[in-house]
């Protein structure tokens, strides 16, 4: 079983893979990201946009998220959450090393 | 009805990264033709191509990453030719400013890329977690046809129509006719045109070579492997890249004062409704006729035509026969040159690339060769300006032929622009 430090670092990671997508490609301000409670609707992006974000994690875990439009009514933590739940059970209980990483194309 | 001008040209083919250096090489007999890379000769070892002067990729914007190659090299053209004619961002009378797009195979790096994707995923043993299928979510909009025009038109700000024309070797130069049409006609004032393909990609060139249309290397010298009118010609080379227009009407480039390049005076289409690919002379006299007759120009006021030119046997032969057609005794006295010898066929961006070569040719009076014509075929006895470019001619008026796979002919006719 991994443990409580390497699954933070891997939540982290994570949230770092969105964050860095949505201030790089996105054009959000990274001082959204300090605000307390942030919700995803006032991220402003629209249903392209999600889709675009969510492949960023698909791209790394090598599966489908599904219905990425409930996340809009999501703070940002609880979708990062959500998203790690998901990404946790596909790993049969574990966030994988290769979030960190893309594939080749 | 109204004149058409050009005020802005750009390209980015397998000459140049611009218009000037691709006229330049076109002018030098620069051929661009070389063998494919190794990714595509593993397979088809005798399959050449005449790749884009540079990657596109890195001259633009990162927002453009990762979309696709086509449309990148739209993006290059398109802003030289937008720059001369002073378009930035934005013009007041947007919605009278349209966008014609020219492609033949939309999408094509896109499509091949994502089935090379899911073979990958699929069968390699590292990725037996992963579900090949998860694929970009921005695939469909960036293999879609219309995608160079939209982004474009996006760029831009441009609110009239952004139409994309299809017409395989015939695409680009439908749409500066169709273009010109609707400016001459008053439905627009002003329009960017632009021609692109990119297919240079395994899956494209096993289908070309397929149809067993595609030069063989020449054994001493690949560059001079593409051979229009040449009686040893063994068929053509896929090139890439684009080329762009401004066209507007001759009031709102008077008004702005805009350096005006050329008239458009003269555009012809037909459809053989014969053939996949085998040409009609008949239907290409018809669309050449046609052009002349907008123009009202007679044949011996044409002093340069760039022709479509394959390197195919047939198509030059026919070419050749529809000239005389058309030209009659003037044809004797018409300088007609294929550039393809040089930068390749490049599809849907042919149409617009030679159109916009002869309108340099024009100004400049340096007609550019055709290439490699060392051995001329008796059957095209045309002055096809053998192997080196031909200086200080007195061009008053230039036809540029494009005839595509599926019967389709669109001629255009450019000439001095006098007020």
């Amino acid at each position: 079983m991994a443990g409580f430090h390497t699954v933070n670092r891997k939540r982290q990671m994570l949230e770092d893979v969105i964050k860095t997508y949505l201030i790089n490609e996105k054009q959000v301000d990274p001082a959204k990201f300090d605000i307390p409670d942030l919700q995803v609707s006032a991220l402003q992006l629209d249903s392209l946009d999600m889709v675009e974000m969510l492949f960023e994690v698909e791209d790394r875990c090598g599966f489908r998220l599904p219905d990425p439009m409930r996340y809009l009514t999501m703070s940002f933590a609880d979708m990062v959450a959500d998203i790690e739940a998901a990404v946790h059970a596909h790993g049969n209980g574990d966030l994988p090393d290769w979030v960190a990483t893309k594939p080749e194309t | 009805m109204r004149k058409v001008v050009i005020t802005g040209m750009g390209a980015f083919s397998p000459l140049g990264i611009d218009r000037h250096s691709t006229f330049a090489n076109a002018l030098s007999g620069r051929s661009a033709v070389e063998p494919a890379p190794a990714e595509i000769a593993q397979w088809l070892p005798h399959v050449l191509v005449a790749p884009a002067a540079a990657d596109p990729e890195p001259l633009l914007d990162r927002k453009y990453a990762g979309v696709d190659r086509a449309t990148q090299f739209a993006l290059l053209a398109t802003h030289e030719a937008a720059t001369e004619a002073g378009l930035a961002g934005p013009p007041p009378d947007s919605r009278r400013f349209g966008v014609f797009a020219g492609i033949g195979f939309g999408g094509a790096q896109t499509v091949d890329g994502l089935y090379a994707r899911f073979y990958k995923t699929l069968y390699d043993p590292g990725s037996q977690h992963r579900d090949p299928t998860v694929l970009h979510p921005l695939s469909v909009p960036r293999m879609m046809a219309n995608a160079p025009a939209a982004l474009i038109s996006m760029r831009y700000g441009l609110h009239g129509p952004s139409n994309t024309y299809s017409i395989a070797c015939a695409s680009s130069a439908v749409a500066v006719g169709e273009a010109y049409r609707a400016i001459r006609h008053g439905y627009l004032d002003a329009a960017l045109v632009l021609g692109t393909e990119a297919m240079l990609t395994p899956g494209s060139l096993m289908a070309w070579n397929a149809l067993r249309v595609m030069a063989k290397p020449d054994p001493v010298t690949v560059a001079r492997s593409c051979r229009p009118f040449a009686a040893d010609r063994t068929g053509f080379v896929l090139g890439e890249g684009a080329a762009a227009m401004v066209v507007e009407s001759e009031a709102r480039a008077s008004a702005r004062g805009a350096t005006i390049f050329a008239e458009v005076c003269g555009y012809g289409c037909s459809s053989d409704a014969d053939h996949l690919t085998a040409p009609s002379a008949a239907e290409q006299v018809n669309a050449m006729r046609q052009a002349l007759d907008e123009a009202q120009l007679l044949p011996a006021q044409v002093q340069y035509m760039n022709a479509h030119g394959t390197a195919t046997e047939t198509g030059d032969v026919v070419e050749t026969q529809s000239i005389r057609t058309v030209f009659g005794p003037a044809a004797d006295r018409l300088a007609v040159s294929s550039t393809k010898s040089m930068h390749g066929h490049l599809i849907g961006a042919s149409g617009i690339l030679e159109f916009a070569l002869s309108v340099m040719a024009m100004n400049s009076g340096s007609l550019p060769p055709t290439a490699n014509l060392e051995n001329p075929d008796p059957r095209c006895d045309l002055d096809f300006v053998p192997l080196t470019a031909r200086h200080e001619c007195d061009i008053g008026a230039v036809m540029s032929n494009s005839f595509a796979f599926g019967g389709s002919n669109a001629v255009l006719i450019a000439r001095r622009f006098a007020s």
